[in-house]
């Protein structure tokens, strides 16, 4: 990865006028970014918060909840975001580089680990919606498909109200970071003139390793609950 | 390894550093998962070791320290060196730290939870639909306060 073309680069970022450099303006894009990342800590963090005060509350009983849910496909789900952070922060490394044919590669690979990660999303929500886990008015519990499982309804409401609200925003950061993943690997192979350097690209990685930091703690907190 | 290219001013991650972060990622899910299944699983898995498994349960929250310390060392890393904060500027290194230091923040509001058995307050006894009633301490240590009925005229 030493072997770069020195002259006219027609890669070379453009310097804005209020910067003093680039590495200035570089670090001023992510800055900003994180700055947003803060308030998305802070707004899973109140869920998180959330969750924490009905787990100290009602903990043994969530883990009788949490046995309905499969621990065994958020598992493959926390390897695909795994992989695709992965492959998001080599997408990066080949943006630095310049090897665009690469990145836009990369940047497809990542979609699709997004677009497995929702479809295995809804293998294990649409059959809550049916058996009416739902906590809506018909929120049925114990679940018809497991008549065995105790615990109090009301108690139940409150693990899948946390669980549908977290991971349903979660999963609405997916939706949102494949859509920027495809925008962004469009934008690059047309060599549009809005892409001047790597951060683009280093904006979109950073909101994507976000979603994943989040599933970190989700996959624990939800479906490897211990006894 | 070069890791800095001089004709940029960004510090480019190595393919070294990444795929072992991958590695390690990996393995700490693995491991996550077996700390959390084990002990349920264990004395089916080891039958013969079934003695072993026993005192399992009640190191919940042991194993949910585990679980937690290891998502936290997962964070930490994605963050360190997916996100580049290993490599980043001391500003951006303070806005990274300032957001967790933040969410802490938040769980100050647990000092309401945890005190509210300690002064009931008129009204919110035991109302049975809040899921943090007022409730009086279980432990019968001190007598619950009862409040003259309202209005006794």
């Amino acid at each position: 990865m030493s072997s770069h073309a020195h002259v006219a680069d027609p890669d070379a970022p453009v310097v804005y006028e209020q910067y003093e450099d680039i590495s200035q303006q570089q670090e001023t894009y992510i800055v900003g970014m994180w700055s947003f990342l803060v308030t998305e800590v802070m707004m899973f963090g109140a869920l998180f918060l959330i969750y924490s005060l009905y787990r100290w509350k009602f903990g043994h009983e969530f883990f009788i909840y949490h046995e309905h849910l499969s621990w065994q496909w958020a598992g493959l789900n926390t390897f695909n975001l795994l992989l695709s952070s992965f492959w998001m922060a080599k997408a990066v490394q080949a943006a630095q580089l310049g090897d665009h044919k690469k990145q836009i590669r990369l940047l497809w690979q990542v979609f699709a680990c997004g677009l497995v990660f929702l479809v295995i999303k809804s293998i294990e929500w649409i059959p809550k919606f049916q058996i009416h886990l739902v906590p809506n008015n018909s929120f049925v519990w114990p679940p018809i498909d497991e008549p065995g499982l105790g615990g109090s309804p009301e108690h139940a409401r409150i693990f899948y109200s946390l669980y549908f609200s977290m991971t349903g925003l979660h999963g609405l950061h997916v939706v949102i970071g494949m859509i920027c993943m495809a925008v962004l690997a469009t934008l690059v192979k047309r060599k549009s003139k809005v892409i001047t350097d790597y951060i683009p690209t280093e904006m979109v990685g950073l909101y994507w390793h976000f979603v994943d930091l989040v599933w970190i703690f989700l996959y624990p907190l939800f479906y490897l609950i211990p006894k | 390894m070069a890791e800095s290219h001089t004709e940029h001013a960004h510090h480019v991650t190595s393919d070294k550093v990444l795929n072992s972060t991958f590695l390690q990622l990996t393995g700490l899910m693995i491991l996550t998962i077996v700390a959390a299944r084990a002990p349920i699983d264990g004395p089916k898995l080891l039958p013969g070791f079934a003695g072993i498994f026993e005192g399992w349960s009640t190191l919940w929250f042991l194993t949910n320290a585990v679980a937690l310390g290891i998502a936290i060392i997962k964070a930490v890393q994605v963050i360190r060196y997916f996100m580049g904060a290993q490599y980043a500027s001391g500003l951006i290194r303070l806005y990274v730290v300032g957001g967790f230091i933040g969410f802490s923040l938040l769980y100050i509001l647990f000092f309401d939870y945890v005190a509210r058995p300690w002064e009931p307050v008129r009204g919110w006894e035991n109302v049975p639909s809040t899921a943090f009633p007022r409730d009086a301490r279980q432990d019968g240590g001190v007598p619950y306060p009862q409040f003259p009925s309202a209005k006794s005229e």
